[in-house]
This record gives C-alpha cells, sequence and structure tokens, in this order.
C-alpha cells in the first residue's frame, strides 16, 4: 500500500491537481510529454505563473524559444509574466543544456544563487528533448539528465519538464529514451491528439507517480482563454492512446465475431 | 572637415547627453547593436558565443569578438565554466536602466538616424 504525502505541489491546472491526488510532490521531477502544439507548454507556463501568484516563485529554463515568445504568449492568457519578473517571483532564463549543466555543477553558480536570492520553489524546463542534442549514447545521456535532474531537486525546485513526442497520433514506436526517461523522473503524464469522429481531440493520462497513487483515466483537456482544463475520462472508447481510438462495441465485434 | 563638424553637430548636437554617452561607450558597430537589443529583449539569457550567435543570426568569428568587447566594456558579465566561457547581461541595475533607456529611446526614427551617423562615423 502507498503511503500518501500530504505536502503537494498545486500545478493550478484545474482537475490536473485531481489526477494527481493534490498535486505534484514536492522537490519532483515531473515530465510532460507529448506532440507539438498539444500543450506542453502552456500547462508549464499555468504551473509557473499558478505558483508565482501563490508565493512560489519561479524559473523558466528555455533552450528552445525566446523569453519574449513566452511573455507574449503567457499574455494571451492573461497571465503578466514581465510584471511578475519586475516583481521578482519570475526569471525566464534562455541558455542550452551545456551551460544549465555546468552552471549548476559549479558551487554558487548563476542559477543557485538566482534561486536563492528569489526563494524560487519551481521550474519549467522547456524541453528536455533539446538534452538529446548532447550525446547520443543513451548510457551519457541518461547519467548526464540524472545528474541535472538531481541538482534542480538539490536546490529545492519541483520541476516540471517537457519532453516532444515525435509522432502527431498515436504512440512512439521503440522509443528508448522515452522508456529510460520514464526512469529518470518522478512523475510522467503524456499529452496524446486523439481523432474521434473525423475531429482532433486531446487526451492526457498520467502514467508513473513515484510515491503516491494516481488517477489512472484517461482524460479530455482542451485549452481555453484561462489555460489547461482536464475534463472527463474518455467513455466507451478503447485505444486512446494509438491516436484512432474505437468504441468499444465496435472493438467488441472486431475480436468476437467471425467474419 | 568644418563642414563635416557642422553635420556631425546637426546630428549629434542635441542628443540626451546620458544617451550620447551609452553610443560612445558601447555601441561602435551594429552587430553590437543587435547583440544589445537581444540581450534587452531576453535579460537572463546564459550562454555560449556560437549559441548566441545562433540566437542573433549572425556568424560566430564577429559576434565572439563583439561580445568579449561588451564584457571587457562591463556592460556584458563573461564567465569560464570547465571550457565553456558564457556571457550574460551586467547584474548591476544601472547598466540595465542605460540599456534600456537607449533601446526604448532607438525606437524614435530620429534618435535612431543619429545613433546609426554616430556609429558610421565611428566606424571610420
Amino acid at each position: 500500500m502507498l503511503v500518501q504525502a500530504t505536502e503537494r505541489v498545486s500545478t493550478g491546472v484545474p482537475g490536473l491537481d485531481t489526477m494527481l491526488h493534490g498535486g505534484f510532490l514536492p522537490r519532483t521531477a515531473n515530465l510532460i510529454e507529448g506532440a507539438p502544439g498539444c500543450g506542453k507548454t502552456t500547462l508549464g507556463m499555468q504551473y509557473i505563473n499558478h505558483g508565482a501568484l501563490h508565493d512560489e516563485p519561479g524559473l523558466i529554463l528555455t533552450f528552445e524559444q525566446f523569453p519574449e515568445q513566452y511573455y507574449r504568449d503567457a499574455e494571451a492568457f492573461g497571465w503578466d509574466f514581465r510584471e511578475l519578473e519586475r516583481r521578482g517571483l519570475l526569471r525566464v532564463i534562455m541558455s542550452s543544456p551545456e551551460v544549465t549543466r555546468a552552471d549548476l555543477e559549479r558551487f554558487n553558480g548563476r542559477i543557485a544563487s538566482l534561486v536563492g536570492r528569489m526563494g524560487a520553489k519551481r521550474v519549467l524546463v522547456d524541453s528536455l528533448s533539446q538534452f538529446e542534442r548532447i550525446s547520443r549514447d543513451p548510457v551519457e545521456l541518461r547519467n548526464l539528465i540524472h545528474g541535472f535532474l538531481n541538482a534542480l531537486k538539490r536546490e529545492g525546485l519541483t520541476a516540471l519538464l517537457t519532453r516532444e513526442a515525435y509522432v502527431l497520433l498515436g504512440d512512439e514506436e521503440d522509443d528508448e529514451s522515452e522508456a529510460s526517461m520514464g526512469f529518470l523522473v518522478d512523475s510522467y503524464t503524456l499529452l496524446r491528439y486523439v481523432e474521434i469522429e473525423s475531429s482532433i481531440q486531446r487526451a492526457i493520462i498520467v502514467l508513473k507517480m513515484r510515491g503516491s497513487a494516481h488517477d489512472t483515466h484517461i482524460r479530455q483537456f482542451d485549452i481555453s482563454r484561462g489555460g489547461v482544463a482536464i475534463h472527463e475520462p474518455f467513455r466507451g472508447r478503447e485505444g486512446i492512446l494509438s491516436g484512432s481510438p474505437q468504441q468499444m462495441a465496435e472493438s467488441f465485434i472486431k475480436a468476437f465475431v467471425r467474419r | 572637415m568644418e563642414q563635416e563638424n557642422l553635420t556631425s553637430r546637426a546630428y549629434i548636437g542635441d542628443m540626451d547627453p546620458e544617451l550620447l554617452d551609452f553610443l560612445n561607450r558601447y555601441v561602435d558597430s551594429f552587430v553590437k547593436w543587435d547583440l544589445l537589443r537581444f540581450f534587452h529583449n531576453n535579460p537572463h539569457t546564459i550562454d555560449t558565443v556560437d549559441n548566441i550567435a545562433r540566437y542573433a543570426g549572425r556568424n560566430q568569428e564577429t559576434v565572439q569578438q563583439e561580445l568579449a568587447d561588451l564584457a571587457m566594456r562591463g556592460l556584458l558579465e563573461e564567465t569560464h565554466m570547465g571550457s565553456m566561457v558564457v556571457y550574460a547581461l551586467a547584474a548591476n541595475p544601472a547598466i540595465r536602466e542605460q540599456l534600456a533607456r537607449f533601446i526604448d529611446a532607438s525606437d524614435d526614427r530620429q534618435f535612431r538616424v543619429r545613433a546609426i551617423y554616430h556609429v558610421i562615423k565611428g566606424s571610420y
């Protein structure tokens, strides 16, 4: 039986805390993986914004997008990142995985000093996929990411990390690094596009959460003016993660009725 | 010669002394100007020459020289991390304030024309 930790870090995403049985566990690394455009960064920004407004300042470590893009995208959801920066509740740091890692390895490096000065509690790392260009050796890559995640925890940060899935619909085939990443992180959430009756919908599932029970349903979510919101589980369908779910009845017929 | 001085005065004469001082101290090339704008827009960037060159869409060799020069003049901070040399905007609030004033002023066409003239003249 799992012992339920009482202290949780609220994500600020309606419905996600319920899926996580209260939120992330403090000082953990939490991976959100999904296809381009499915809402990983929005969910991450929402997590950071929620923290900043509730006495938990945060950092965004960006390896891909320019900080200007975050300010602009956040504004579209009514989150004023420039104002949060002015108040010392947020820093959007643009860097590369190599430099960030080297900086965190130094005693009292720039990021560690900043975390101390701001009292930062949260970090969004966008995206972990960029680490994959440092090394093609899976063992070296795994060690590298392991060290990086431990450094974030050492600084007292609860991390939300995004990772790109390279297929738009359904599961990736034989993705070794995906399996390896699942071991390294404390929680692992998948975002997927699914095709239902000729329209594309978004699905979310928490695959793993170390040290805690979690919701195992595949739920629908959408992105609207207030950000990401999670809804009811998909009902009466299976094969959601394959990207093209079927009605249960169709599956039953396919499986059991001879043609 | 006198004609040139008159032209120069016409362009620079009534420029805000603080902005003129900033120009004289830090902006002697258009690549530097570009880099200053980049660091103003992305004030918490910490990265290597090759990455900054890539972000700025500029040639690495040129950027390397300009970054080193801006660090020597105190606008950027240069840090050695193992084999890497990384650059970040100086933390000094006064410098950041001056940079913000310069970038804001650059949005004004009249100021920009004068500043461009100053950079070109300085590069002779």
